[in-house]
């Protein structure tokens, strides 16, 4: 099934390559049509023309990781200021995601 | 072990039947075209992937099996990918990450014909916002489906995590045992693997566990991370208990856990089969193997 979006940070990108990943970080750089994103480290990220983000807000992309580990943006959703969102949990989450994957995704995309 | 027994159909079915009469919650009516009674029914949080990989266990059967228990209602979060308004329903589209499931609500007619309806000024989900929604697994035309009481917007974006995590917290209860059972055992001074094997949240303490007192005298061994809750209690039971080298017998393990013998016996069968306990006297005397 490639329904399925895990939800990663900065750390799981290499496993992750060529596959649709989930994630929520924190806008630090916006460049045109690229940007920077903190998530458990800084990722790279190719936008499309719908994604409105703002720096310092809470982001949530989905998107494709590429060879080099940038993730191309199909859609992304504002999550407000960075503030409002605990990011000890998403780490949680993201740690569950691998931890416990039966009810997350299944390893074969 | 008292709360995860509070929560299986045994217990619960028994005690409706020594009321006596009258409404029975849960009574075992599991035959198909059976009416099936709320009495029993639980709401439990789960991941989109639990949905669309739920056992049916007959195309009949109104519940679904998730963790090999039965799941009736059910709530989650997710992202609206797309809204449809049908005649009698609205189909949302729903996308966790986990995976994709339609969600039909009924349209209240009432608060339809009428504009100034209290319903009408609850806000409203709408397409890419994230919502919560309350409903039943369906299986129509093997197709799964929410037909879902409520669905409403999520106005923390926090809540997602939230229930991603109690999902899953909800999922190792089920898998592995609850964390109350777990703690009482370490409690006792009889550190087992029971206790090591589930902890979820703190990763690796499983070992720590390990060196703990061990009351007979003899090596515990974790046992393996997909024993049943059955099994985990035989073998807690059996380890706990003052014994001499025969073990302990079926009825005894049941007596003492409180479990049904029925259940003390899959239990120790399973246990047999891991290699953990071996039979001494008889058939149904237990006791733990040491290596």
């Amino acid at each position: 099934m490639t329904e399925a979006t895990p939800r990663i940070t900065a750390p799981y990108l290499e496993q992750f390559s060529h596959a649709t990943v989930r994630i929520l970080g924190k806008v630090r750089q916006l460049r045109g049509e690229q940007a920077t994103i903190d998530a458990g480290g800084n990722i790279q990220v190719h936008l499309n023309r719908d994604a409105h983000l703002q720096l310092n807000h809470a982001v949530e992309i989905i998107g494709k990781v590429q060879n080099d580990l940038s993730v191309k943006v199909m859609a992304s959703t504002d999550m407000g200021p960075e503030a409002s969102i605990d990011f000890n949990a998403v780490d949680a989450v993201v740690d569950a995601t691998h931890r416990y994957r039966e009810i997350f995704y299944d390893k074969e995309q | 072990m008292d709360y995860s027994n509070n929560y299986s159909t045994t217990s619960y079915g028994a005690q409706g039947g020594a009321a006596g009469g009258g409404f029975m919650p849960g009574s075992q009516s599991d035959s198909p075209g059976a009416k099936r009674t709320y009495g029993k029914d639980t709401l439990r949080p789960v991941t989109i992937k639990q949905l669309v990989d739920a056992h049916h266990p007959h195309p009949d059967a109104e519940y679904f099996m998730i963790d090999n228990s039965e799941a009736t209602q059910v709530t989650f979060v997710g992202q609206i990918r797309n809204i449809s308004t049908q005649t009698t329903n609205v189909t949302y589209k729903l996308d966790d990450g986990t995976g994709i499931i339609e969600v039909k609500v009924w349209i209240d007619a009432e608060a339809f014909a009428d504009p100034a309806h209290p319903g009408n000024e609850r806000p409203k989900p709408v397409e890419q916002g994230y919502a919560r929604c309350w409903g039943r697994l369906k299986a129509f035309n093997n197709k799964r489906h929410v037909g879902a009481n409520v669905i409403r917007p999520i106005q923390d974006f926090n809540e997602i995590q939230y229930h991603l995590l109690e999902a899953t917290a909800v999922h190792l209860h089920f898998t592995r045992g609850s964390p109350e059972t777990l703690q009482q055992n370490s409690k006792g001074g009889a550190a087992n693997g029971v206790g090591g094997q589930a902890n979820g949240h703190a990763g690796g303490a499983g070992a720590a566990g390990y060196d703990g007192g061990n009351d007979g005298g003899s090596g515990v061994r974790p046992l393996p991370a997909g024993a049943s809750r059955a099994a985990r209690q035989v073998y807690a039971t059996i380890k706990d208990s003052p014994q001499t080298h025969e073990g302990l017998h079926m009825q005894d393990i049941a007596t003492r856990s409180g479990m049904d013998v029925g259940e003390v016996y899959k239990g120790g069968d399973e246990l047999q089969s891991l290699g953990m306990i071996y039979t001494t006297v008889d058939d149904q005397t237990w006791a733990i193997l040491d290596v």
